[in-house]
């Protein structure tokens, strides 16, 4: 999601100068806010120091990449895990 | 500027040539590199011009004249195909040398590479990743991939 983000954003500033507008403005964190990063990583990429547009934009796809490769997995649990507690409840129904 | 990875470079052209391609809203192929350059986004109006000349020095080149709009100069006997390619890969060095993109910083992300990576954008631009994998789940074969891209040979090859 952030990735999808942060390439909306450079897209963007390849045809809007409103973006590199904002940026050296120091106002970047209004347009991020436009977008789906996630809270940390939009602290993150707020608080880069570059000394041009592309060089922040290339930053933040260190960051992004960075916080994806680290981002938990969603866990589903196993099927057979699935059956076993189905099994286990019907076995304690057919005691009770 | 800092040091940047073939990868980080080339992530950078992808999304640079995807903006083009929505900026004109193509939605299939092929790209129309003619069109984008005919109707840039508003900050490259300057930039984008189109130029046909008889050369056999060069199949394309951009240059920007003191005080006129930037154009692609580029051969007037050039097979269809071999025409995209030349104006997509000098639709970089337009963008790079442009106002916005001296604002946006890509002389110094860039021009370090410039071969490698106008070769890189234009093959993007012709052949975004969306449009080929769309292709390929349609179950299209590599040899129309070529024909309905519109792509030289060796293009087609590479992006296949």
């Amino acid at each position: 999601m952030s990735m999808q983000a942060l390439n909306q954003l450079v897209a963007r500033s390849i045809i809007d100068p409103g973006v590199v507008q904002a940026f050296r403005a120091g106002r970047i964190g209004e347009v991020l806010d436009e977008l789906g990063f996630t809270t940390d990583l939009r602290a993150q990429l707020s608080g880069i120091e570059s000394d041009s547009w592309a060089e922040f934009a290339v930053i933040s796809y260190r960051y992004v990449k960075s916080a994806e490769a680290q981002a938990p997995r969603l866990q589903f649990p196993s099927p057979v895990e699935g059956l076993l507690a189905t099994q286990a409840q019907a076995d304690q129904e057919q005691v009770a | 500027m800092i040091q940047i990875t073939r990868e980080e470079r080339h992530w950078f052209l992808e999304i640079a040539a995807r903006a083009l391609i929505d900026h004109i809203g193509a939605a299939e192929p092929p790209v129309p590199v003619e069109e984008i350059l005919d109707h840039p986004p508003d900050v490259y109006q300057e930039d984008f011009g189109v130029v046909d000349m008889y050369s056999n020095l060069w199949d394309a080149t951009f240059a920007r004249p003191p005080g006129q709009r930037g154009s692609i100069f580029v051969r007037v006997d050039l097979p269809a195909k071999e025409r995209r390619l030349a104006l997509a890969r000098e639709t970089l060095s337009a963008m790079i040398t442009s106002k916005h993109g001296r604002d946006l910083g890509l002389p110094d992300l860039l021009m370090s590479e410039l071969k490698d990576s106008a070769e890189y954008f234009a093959s993007f631009l012709l052949a975004p990743y969306a449009f080929v994998q769309a292709f390929r789940a349609q179950g299209g074969s590599e040899e129309l991939f070529g024909e309905l891209f519109q792509l030289p040979a060796a293009v087609a090859e590479a992006r296949w």
